[in-house]
């Protein structure tokens, strides 16, 4: 892995992960791996979660109750966990998104001032 | 919680593997071979034990694990350096077990409750005259007894002692006379029986007497049907009602017998002896402020009532814990915040070592940070390392104080009230569970957070060479306060010492060796007559005289160091009477050979001779404070004054008394107490009263030959005499004044004990620093050398630091000793506590022992061989 890959990739903070799951299983309860590969496919690879720190991450989770963990078969048919969120968690994830888009509007105006001021 | 933790964690292993294998199997699809696919996953997974650890962590009470973890560790370490933990873990306990010992006596003669009823809520009363605090007279209880509303029970006692006879031999038992409310005040039920009835308090009726367990259980063989028999005391026969438990003990009197006082009419209107302990339970949500305003208004009204009597007289309301403890708590705070200083050197001692250490280890530490452990983690480490140390300090200072308590109850002074108590129990051990856990941190804080502070490239790359300025300052700088603390401890040992020497070359004002004491108590029945008493002890007197191996003998009412006298007020010739006009003096009955027998020196005039009786002239002598109060400039010999008695016209009718000699002062009350003005009167014209006062009780004073003490002949000599009357306390005169002095002497020996301690510490403290150093900069001694410098310039360069050291430590020591000491002045005799010889004294000593502490490692340096110590890297 060269340093030039490694610079083009944002490394993720902890609350930033929670976040990229929750929304995640919005679409419904997934294993570990299909959720490290669902945030890698839908950032096109610029996110890059090192897979391992999922399991931190879901468990703090499941401990906050925003999501919970049961029993299924994956597509091959092979018996995985599956994480799900819960309706707690889905209101977290509500008051997170909001929150996240008021930071990412504010630090957006404090590259770009000039692309608002001028014509 | 950890049931579900247990459950939570169950699958993770497998999740993990079962996600990797995912992950090789889409590899392989992206078109990766097996190896390559695998090898992908895993790096793409990351680090699959920390993923673990941190999963885990979400779930666990992590710190504790780590705690017992980091234990463990650290005891791995300390065993990987002996010479360290052994070194460490003395110096820990040392500290430690001095402060467990200390507190665990202050909390049995202090801290713990008085064996009562809230404890807290029972006064003390007294008299406030001048600046006397007397008992109060009868007359003055009864009216308080009448008139206040603050408490819910008051009662009165004295002490008194009794003969008792038993069939063996009569002995002598302590004992109190005590009013109705007595038992009830203090709230203590008897054992068995009952305490006393009011029926029983009043004059004629009070034939009963309440035992202690400890006589019941002793000398009454336990006797279960001792309620309703009979004891003879002073030759009167007294019912058992009652035995009171044998931790009952309100006054710390030692007490065995209460009986009731039982007022005569005539005693409940005597406002003039004041004599009495009052004890009063408040009343519910009443203060002790409040009860003190409500005395001082009834003393009001009382110095109206009496003007003679009660004439500048009020009332003093005191907790009772204070008024019986106060005096204790001085030394034992000075004894406590001694081993508190000591503790500091010690935790600065260890924290030294530590830091040292701590270079040595900077590898180790970085090692443990680069693979991951953040500083918090380390921090936590290194202090649970200091926690064992500090746990295996704590054990060796429990142990230390197990042996030092026994050996302070021991030889202990015997006149601090419960000392004997004194014992390791489980508050001693939460003390010293607490003390090892502050200094653990203590010393282990600053050495933890430097270790963490230190950035990896920089511990791989400096070799052991060179030294971080830093860290060297706060050694430099934990050696000053060492040698400060030190030095403090230094300074108020040697006040104390100087101030013993100075009381234990004080001439007492009498001859004492082969000079023996022994108190004889004459019981009211049998030897109420005056005549009697007088004429029992002239023949008492004779009779030893003529014993062998006596040289003479004399009866004295209260031997010099014997503790007591009476009080008397003085009216000078020519002077007003008037209360205020009086001169308070200390009152001697003496037999005509007292003067000659105890050899206290004639300044002027006679002693006094058997031809001085009732039908001659009433003479006196007095001492030579009392004649420079009264006479000052002038001859006393010939002048008069009015004392202890009232004329046949009543109470204003002077009875006058001659000086016809003028006697040096005697140290009567201890060596180290301020003399008090004393006036003698012969035994053949003490006024009747005074039997009373005296309690019919007087000293045998005898000169020997020298040898050993005659207790059995004086026995036989007093019981031949009057038959059941016992001598008692006999012993020699320089036995009496040393344990006059045991208390001073066991405080200053334990002061002198926790400065020494202290001394060698910081002796450590500065040799280690200087080793260390040394140590340190082999390679930079061992350049200068190569450049030219000489042995004695290295030499003097490594001592000039360690005079820097001592003296800043001495600077900031003296400064903190001269404000320190202050605590102490009251202890001091003839030394005050900025005394300039102390303190030259002890700097020297300290100087001296610091100069003999960095020689060595001086000299250390000048055998560095420079080839060697540039090689050394």
């Amino acid at each position: 892995m060269s340093t030039k890959e490694q610079r083009e990739r944002i490394e993720l903070l902890q609350g930033t992960l929670d976040l990229l799951i929750l929304r995640t299983l919005r679409w419904g309860p997934a294993h570990g791996h299909a959720i490290a590969k669902a945030i890698e496919f839908r950032s096109e690879d610029v996110l890059q979660v090192e897979q391992g720190s999922l399991y931190p991450a879901l468990h703090r989770l499941i401990k906050r109750k925003w999501i919970a963990v049961e029993e299924g078969t994956s597509e091959n048919n092979r018996r995985a966990k599956f994480y799900r969120l819960t309706n707690q968690g889905r209101r977290q994830l509500e008051v997170e998104t909001s929150k996240w888009d008021k930071l990412a509007g504010a630090i957006a105006r404090i590259l770009r001032p000039t692309e608002e001021g001028e014509p | 919680m950890s049931g579900r933790r247990a459950r939570m964690l169950e699958g993770l292993d497998q999740d993990i593997r079962e996600h990797i294998e995912r992950e090789t199997q889409d590899n392989i699809e992206r078109g990766m071979t097996p190896e390559e696919a695998a090898y992908a996953a895993r790096r793409k997974f990351g680090n699959v034990t920390q993923v673990k650890e941190d999963t885990r962590n979400v779930w666990s009470v992590v710190w504790f694990e780590q705690l017992v973890e980091d234990m463990y560790f650290g005891l791995r370490m300390l065993r990987k350096n002996p010479s360290f933990a052994v070194v460490a873990v003395l110096t820990l306990a040392l500290g430690i077990g001095a402060n467990a010992a200390i507190f665990s006596v202050m909390d049995a003669v202090l801290l713990r409750p008085l064996a009562m009823e809230e404890p807290s809520r029972v006064m003390y009363v007294q008299e406030q005259w001048r600046d006397l605090r007397p008992g109060l007279s009868v007359g003055n209880f009864h009216d308080l007894e009448q008139e206040s509303t603050s408490f819910a029970k008051l009662c009165a006692s004295n002490s008194a002692s009794f003969n008792f006879a038993t069939p063996e031999a009569p002995e002598r038992v302590q004992g109190e006379l005590a009013s109705g409310e007595y038992f009830a005040t203090f709230g203590v039920r008897p054992l068995v029986g009952r305490g006393f009835t009011p029926e029983e308090d009043k004059a004629g009726h009070g034939q009963v007497v309440v035992i202690s367990e400890r006589l019941w259980r002793g000398r009454l063989h336990e006797d279960s049907g001792i309620v309703g028999q009979s004891l003879v005391l002073n030759g009167a026969r007294y019912t058992v009602v009652g035995v009171m438990p044998k931790s009952f003990d309100p006054l710390l009197s030692g007490s065995d017998l209460w009986l009731p006082e039982a007022f005569t009419p005539t005693q409940l209107a005597d406002h003039d002896n004041h004599y009495l302990s009052v004890m009063g339970r408040l009343k519910d949500g009443v203060s002790p402020a409040r009860a003190q305003a409500e005395l001082s208004a009834i003393a009001d009204g009382l110095r109206q009532k009496y003007p003679i009597d009660d004439k500048d007289r009020s009332f003093r309301v005191t907790p009772l814990t204070t008024a019986l403890l106060g005096d204790q708590r001085l030394v034992l705070r000075m004894l406590l915040g001694s081993v508190g200083l000591l503790l500091l050197i010690a935790c600065a001692n260890v924290a030294n070592l530590q830091l040292a250490r701590a270079r040595s280890r900077q590898k180790e530490i970085a090692l443990r940070a680069a693979v991951g452990a953040s500083p918090q983690r380390i921090v936590r480490q290194l202090l649970a390392e200091n926690v064992v140390l500090g746990l295996f300090g704590g054990v060796g200072g429990v142990l230390l104080a197990y042996w030092g308590v026994a050996w302070v109850v021991a030889h202990g002074p015997a006149d601090v009230p419960r000392l004997q108590q004194t014992a390791i129990d489980a508050r001693t051990l939460a003390f010293a569970c607490a003390v090892t856990l502050f200094s653990s941190l203590l010393f282990g804080l600053a050495p933890a957070l430097r270790s963490a502070s230190v950035r990896l490239s920089e511990a791989f790359k400096g070799g052991a060479g060179t030294s971080s300025g830093g860290s060297d300052r706060l050694r430099s700088g934990l050696v000053v306060g060492e040698v400060a603390l030190a030095l403090m401890l230094m300074v108020g040992a040697g006040l104390l010492i100087r101030s013993a020497l100075l009381v234990s070359r004080l001439d007492p004002g009498f001859d004492t060796p082969n000079l023996v004491v022994g108190r004889v108590g004459l019981s009211e029945t049998g030897y109420h007559d005056p005549t009697v008493a007088r004429q029992t002890f002239e023949g008492i007197l004779k009779a030893a005289s003529a014993l062998p191996g006596v040289k003479s003998a004399a009866v004295v009412s209260r031997a010099p160091l014997a503790g007591g006298g009476s009080s008397n007020g003085l009216l000078v010739e020519g002077r007003e009477f008037d209360l205020a006009n009086l001169v308070d003096a200390q009152l001697q009955v003496v037999s005509p050979s007292y003067v000659s027998t105890v050899r206290v020196p004639l300044k002027a005039g006679r002693d006094f001779t058997p031809q001085d009786t009732r039908e001659r002239t009433l003479v006196t002598l007095v001492n030579q404070t009392l004649a420079r109060s009264m006479w000052p400039g002038q001859d006393p010999v010939g002048k008069r004054f009015a004392c202890c008695e009232s004329g046949p016209k009543g109470r204003m009718d002077p009875v006058w008394h001659e000086v016809v000699g003028v006697v040096a002062d005697v140290r009567a009350w201890g060596l180290d107490r301020q003399v008090a003005p004393e006036f003698y009167l012969p035994l053949a014209q003490m006024p009747a009263n005074a039997w009373d006062w005296i309690g019919r009780t007087m000293d045998l004073v005898v000169r020997t030959e020298g040898g050993a003490i005659p207790v059995h002949e004086l026995q036989t000599t007093v019981a031949s005499v009057a038959p059941g009357i016992p001598i008692y306390h006999v012993s020699s005169m320089q036995n009496n004044i040393s344990s006059s002095l045991e208390r001073s002497h066991f405080d200053t020996m334990l002061l002198a004990i926790f400065a020494a301690t202290a001394l060698l510490l910081s002796t450590i403290g500065i040799y280690g620093v200087l080793s260390y150093t040394v140590a340190q900069r082999t390679r930079d001694i061992g350049i200068r050398m190569t450049l030219g410098a000489t042995r004695t310039q290295v030499m003097r360069n490594v001592l000039t630091y360690g005079a820097r050291l001592t003296g800043l430590g001495l600077l900031a020591g003296l400064g903190a000793a001269l404000v320190g000491t202050r605590v102490l002045s009251s202890l001091l005799y003839g030394v005050r506590s900025t005394d300039a010889i102390t303190f030259a004294a002890v700097s020297a000593v300290l100087v001296a022992v610091a100069l003999i502490a960095s020689y060595i490692p001086a000299r250390r340096a000048t055998r560095v061989d420079p080839m060697v110590a540039l090689r050394h890297e």
